[in-house]
């Protein structure tokens, strides 16, 4: 019993990690309809760059997240300028195989840059607490609690600026917010920074958690698109339960049946929700 | 008229005959490995074209399925003594049945969102091929993976040891034809017709009564035999089996090649085939960047070219014989 509730626990820190992975990724299927694959690779791009500032700068860890963001936030921007909307009115597919390009670029960026070798970024939250024989990493608990809030923020953000507003009425109805006025230009720019800095900041946390690699962005993204796929489609509270869903029962398949094989397992509940709902969790009919 | 080399049929005999007489002319052996590796990518590529191309299902997973076929021909001759001459035949047919269970529940899904669910497959086969040590060596891979066995023909006798073998440039070649020949029967028949079709609109191909995820499932299927077949071949070409090959990275460049020679057409997967083996070598000097030049490639290439360099050729060829007509019209009417 108390490893089950150790291994929810453990799950619900890397599920909310997910959920920041898939809460940009939703936001940009939402509005733009695209695919964002690259979203990985630009997160391990804002994790290096979290090390990098928290090493050379002597900043500490959320000084150095909070400079990687903005910087993260303007790459997102440039991606969506002269990576996407060249071919916003080519057919979908034209967009994904620019995404599956920008990864391989942002890979290679980072490999060229940052190296090969593995970084974990030092944090000064080391302590464990015992509750009644359940351990709970103060690690796990600032990476939770972190991912919360700015969960909360962008919501906010989302629900109240006229921004949020603007965002949302794209999403909804592309044509009838253009006639209304909305500048879809800015709103795309807007989203990707959004994203993109949400991606940096899961990115700093998974080099906190786990560590930074070649390779770890794609998975991540596959990951985040899992939960896409789980939560349903474009929907914010869907990426939310579906990065939740999909952490525990990672972790519960690391625990109870192989650590070998648990991204196998992960994946094979997707395809599973897959056919059995193929609207998702939380999606629209 | 149809000159020479506007009759499809007289095109390829042309381009099969100097594709034999190739490495006679280079005899570098070197060059001879290349063109064996282009050659097997042609299969990819054309299997990889099917979906993508065809259909307009873009799946990540043919590097995966190029695995699978790899393993399971390598395990039938190493364990259980089955020919490769078999094995060329069993591995991708059993490739093509593990496409079906895969390809089911993912066609259910449409756009990205196929592949993505192609790519966690490509994720799955991967890590299985890396961690189920028992069956296929991990990391560490299989060695001396054997080439096929001594073939009597017409009282001459093939043999397939040794590097640079040009009668294993000739099977690759003979694979490589018929990957092409299939797609060109396949894209002149109803079910290509379909393919096209779904490709265009796929609601309304549904709605004229068209049942297409039979046809989806079919050309997802045909596309993992190819891979299968191009798995085969590479396995008992290199020797040396490990999973490395068949990662993400790899369904990617497979990916690159059909948009760069230009997805949809029958020449286009055999030239970014070609390219994307060549490529490495001309881009020798920047190793380092190599993922970089590749991503940029691809980006640059789906902007600019979306429709990739064969149909680039062909326009720019159409228009220059075009402008040479009409001056030819115009020097003889201004002469008359």
């Amino acid at each position: 019993m108390i490893e089950l509730l150790q291994q929810i626990l453990n799950g619900l820190a890397i599920g909310s990690v997910y959920t920041l992975v898939a809460l940009g990724l939703t936001v940009v299927f939402g509005i733009l309809g695209i695919a964002h694959f690259a979203h990985g690779s630009l997160a391990m791009f804002g994790g290096y760059l979290t090390f990098v500032f928290s090493t050379t700068m002597g900043l500490s860890f959320f000084a150095s997240m909070a400079l990687a963001m903005p910087v993260g936030a303007v790459m997102g921007m440039l991606i969506e300028r002269f990576g996407y909307r060249p071919v916003r009115d080519a057919p979908h597919i034209n967009a994904f195989i620019i995404a599956l390009g920008l990864t391989m670029m942002l890979e290679g960026g980072n490999l060229l840059i940052f190296g090969a070798d593995q970084v974990i970024i030092q944090t000064p939250y080391q302590q464990v607490f015992d509750f009644g024989g359940i351990f709970v990493a103060q690690l796990r608990m600032v990476v939770i609690v972190t991912a919360v809030t700015l969960v909360a923020v962008v919501t906010l953000l989302l629900l109240k600026t006229k921004t949020g507003k603007s965002v949302r009425a794209v999403a909804q109805n592309r044509h009838a917010a253009v006639l209304m006025g909305v500048n879809v230009n800015f709103v795309s720019s807007v989203v990707f920074g959004i994203s993109s800095a949400l991606g940096v900041a899961a990115g700093a946390l998974i080099g906190a958690l786990l560590a930074l690699a070649p390779g770890v962005g794609e998975s991540f993204a596959v990951k985040g698109f899992a939960v896409l796929i789980l939560g349903g489609l474009g929907s914010l509270p869907g990426a939310i339960l579906g990065g939740l869903v999909l952490g525990v029962s990672e972790s519960l398949a690391a625990g109870f049946i192989s650590s070998a094989y648990k991204d196998v397992i992960s994946f094979l509940i997707m395809i599973l929700v897959l056919l059995v709902m193929p609207q998702g969790l939380m999606g629209k009919k | 008229m149809r000159r020479f080399y506007t009759n499809p049929l007289m095109f390829s005999l042309v381009a099969v005959a100097v594709a034999l007489a190739l490495p006679h002319a280079f005899k570098s052996p070197y060059y001879i490995h290349l063109m064996t590796l282009a050659l097997i990518w042609i299969v990819l590529a054309q299997g990889q074209n099917l979906t993508q191309g065809f259909v307009g299902y873009v799946s990540i997973a043919q590097a995966g399925f190029m695995g699978i076929g790899a393993y399971i021909s390598t395990l039938l001759t190493m364990n259980f003594g089955v020919s490769v001459w078999a094995t060329l035949v069993i591995a991708p047919l059993l490739t093509g049945a593990m496409a079906i269970i895969a390809g089911y529940p993912s066609l259910r899904v449409k756009g990205h969102y196929f592949s993505i669910v192609t790519l966690a497959y490509n994720m799955v086969i991967f890590i299985v091929l890396m961690t189920f040590k028992a069956l296929t060596g991990g990391e560490a891979g299989i060695p001396d993976v054997p080439r096929p066995s001594e073939l009597t023909l017409f009282g001459y006798v093939f043999s397939f040891e040794g590097r640079s073998n040009l009668n294993y440039y000739a099977l690759a070649l003979l694979a490589a034809v018929l990957a092409t020949t299939c797609c060109a029967l396949v894209l002149h028949s109803r079910a290509g017709r379909v393919m096209l079709a779904i490709r265009q609109n796929e609601d309304l191909a549904e709605a004229m009564g068209v049942m297409t995820s039979r046809y989806k499932l079919f050309a997802f299927v045909m596309s993992s035999i190819f891979a299968g077949l191009a798995g085969t071949l590479y396995a008992h070409y290199i020797g040396f089996l490990n999973p490395e090959p068949f990662g993400v990275d790899q369904s990617l460049n497979i990916i690159l090649a059909v948009i760069l020679g230009g997805s949809g057409t029958l020449t286009g997967p055999i030239v970014g085939a070609v390219s994307v083996i060549f490529l490495p070598e001309l881009l020798r000097f920047a190793d380092s960047f190599r993922l970089i030049i590749y991503g940029s490639i691809l980006v640059i290439a789906t902007i600019f070219l979306p429709k990739g360099l064969v149909p680039l050729f062909v326009t720019t060829w159409q228009r220059l014989r075009t402008r040479k007509t009409v001056a030819a019209d115009n020097k003889g009417t201004s002469k008359a």
